[in-house]
């Protein structure tokens, strides 16, 4: 299967890293990437989408009309991107004259939108497309004998109807099953499906709050869980959950916060025999403890 | 609260949906609302019955909308379909129609080069991971050209030209 990739900016600009693994690990798998030669931001929420209708569908129209073109569906890890751009694909699609007035603004650029590539999330892919048995038989290592918690990106869970891929967007089970097959035991804890609060305005306006409010679910995790690392598969949970730790380590004068975070598909590009230094490179928590037992 | 200098229609201005009216101020939009937590916390069911009031000035004054995380949360607990998420960009936009100091600089960010972080110019370290070369918009002035002049057929970049020149 085709997919058209489109990485956002965060990943290709501070942690290409990641887009290493996924380009790395999707083909193993089954899935061929084509990149999304001259995208555009998704929009962020905070951008057009804060503006006016016009200016957020014409970008959505723009980065949709990409793909339509390649033929194929969108995948994409950021959650915010896939937010953004599915529910710009939900106005399009849903009422006519925002897709009239979209492909308006797009004719002159040679576009045109219809709205027949979905958008999909890279864990929706994983989890739904390939499967978890599948990636289990691809492995050459595996993470037994470690403890995951995983953390799921909200914007795949809400709202269900518009983005969602779960059975039940209050009772997800992706991202354990994905990091199962990799061999960890998935440990559960109180706060799992408490947002990571980095992604919109929350940080910048105010960031006592966004901390605390943070803390609250890795006192949560400390307490609870076995853990040696946090799964994630967003570029925003991602930074935040290892920019927070450094935060909090600071206020509370000791090394309390050091739990080694990761994408998805770089744990499975790690288990599918990719090295370190290419596909889980950078990082603001070291992750040492974990990379050494990988086996 | 004094509803004297109220406006009984700025919900068709704000946000034209008959669902806002559904809206009985249940609280469930703030249960799992992380900018909830804020200071001042993120409470969408006072913006909620600050839209349907029409109380203009306090609206336009409201900083709390820009809080969201956009996690939608609210959009999908929400018991009487008022899709809340989709009210708070409601009342972003609003306030950016109105106050051009609420226009978001991302947006002048995006229009110069296309995206929020510079895409594409750290070649070094994609080479060293054996990353392919972007086909970035950044780098390519005759499309970058054709995006910025069809933003400029929209409100927000018309409204506020001076923003994007140069």
């Amino acid at each position: 299967m085709e997919l058209c990739l489109f990485l956002g900016c965060n990943t290709p600009a501070i942690r290409p890293d990641v887009e290493r693994a996924i380009r790395a690990s999707m083909p193993i798998l089954g899935i061929d990437l084509v990149d999304a030669d001259n995208y555009v931001c998704c929009p962020a929420f905070g951008a057009f989408p804060s503006t006016d209708t016009d200016s957020w569908l014409a970008t959505s129209g723009w980065n949709l009309s990409i793909a339509e073109e390649k033929g194929c569906d969108i995948v994409v890890q950021c959650g915010s991107c896939y937010s953004s751009l599915r529910m710009g694909r939900e106005h399009i699609m849903h009422h006519p004259e925002k897709q009239e007035r979209v492909n308006e603004l797009l004719e002159p650029t040679g576009r045109r939108v219809d709205g027949r590539s979905k958008v999909r999330h890279v864990s929706e892919v994983l989890y739904k497309e390939i499967g978890p048995e599948t990636i289990a038989g691809q492995l050459k290592k595996s993470l037994k004998g470690m403890n995951g918690v995983v953390q799921y990106p909200c914007h795949t869970l809400f709202p269900s109807e518009v983005v969602g891929f779960e059975d039940s967007a209050r009772e997800p089970k992706g991202m354990r099953r994905l990091v199962e097959a990799l061999g960890a035991n998935v440990n559960s804890y109180s706060r799992e499906l408490q947002c990571c609060g980095g992604a919109g305005g929350f940080m910048k306006s105010t960031p006592e709050q966004a901390i605390e409010f943070a803390q609250s679910k890795f006192d949560a995790i400390l307490a609870e869980t076995q853990t040696d690392f946090i799964a994630v598969s967003c570029i925003t949970c991602l930074m935040h959950m290892e920019n927070v730790q450094n935060t909090l380590n600071k206020r509370v004068g000791e090394e309390r916060y050091k739990i080694p975070i990761f994408d998805y598909n770089q744990l499975l590009a790690l288990c599918l025999g990719f090295e370190a230094k290419q596909v889980a490179s950078i990082c603001n928590v070291p992750r040492d403890s974990v990379l050494s037992r990988i086996a | 609260m004094d509803l004297k200098g109220s406006i009984q229609d700025l919900w068709k201005d704000i946000y034209n949906t008959g669902d806002l009216h559904h809206c009985f101020n249940c609280s469930t939009c703030l249960s799992g609302c992380p900018a909830s937590y804020g200071d001042p916390p993120l409470l969408v069911r006072n913006l909620a019955r600050m839209v349907i009031l029409g109380l203009e000035e306090e609206l336009l004054n409201e900083d709390t909308p820009w809080a969201c995380v956009s996690c939608s949360k609210c959009e999908e607990m929400c018991p009487m379909d008022v899709k809340p998420f989709e009210m708070i960009l409601a009342i972003r936009q609003w306030q950016s129609a109105n106050d051009e100091t609420r226009v978001p600089p991302s947006i002048v960010e995006i229009y110069k080069r296309g995206y929020t972080q510079a895409v594409g110019v750290n070649t070094d370290l994609r080479d060293s991971l054996g990353l392919p070369e972007l086909k970035t918009i950044t780098n390519n002035p005759e499309l970058l050209q054709m995006f910025r002049e069809m933003l400029m057929k929209t409100p927000v970049v018309s409204a506020n030209d001076y923003m994007f020149g140069g």
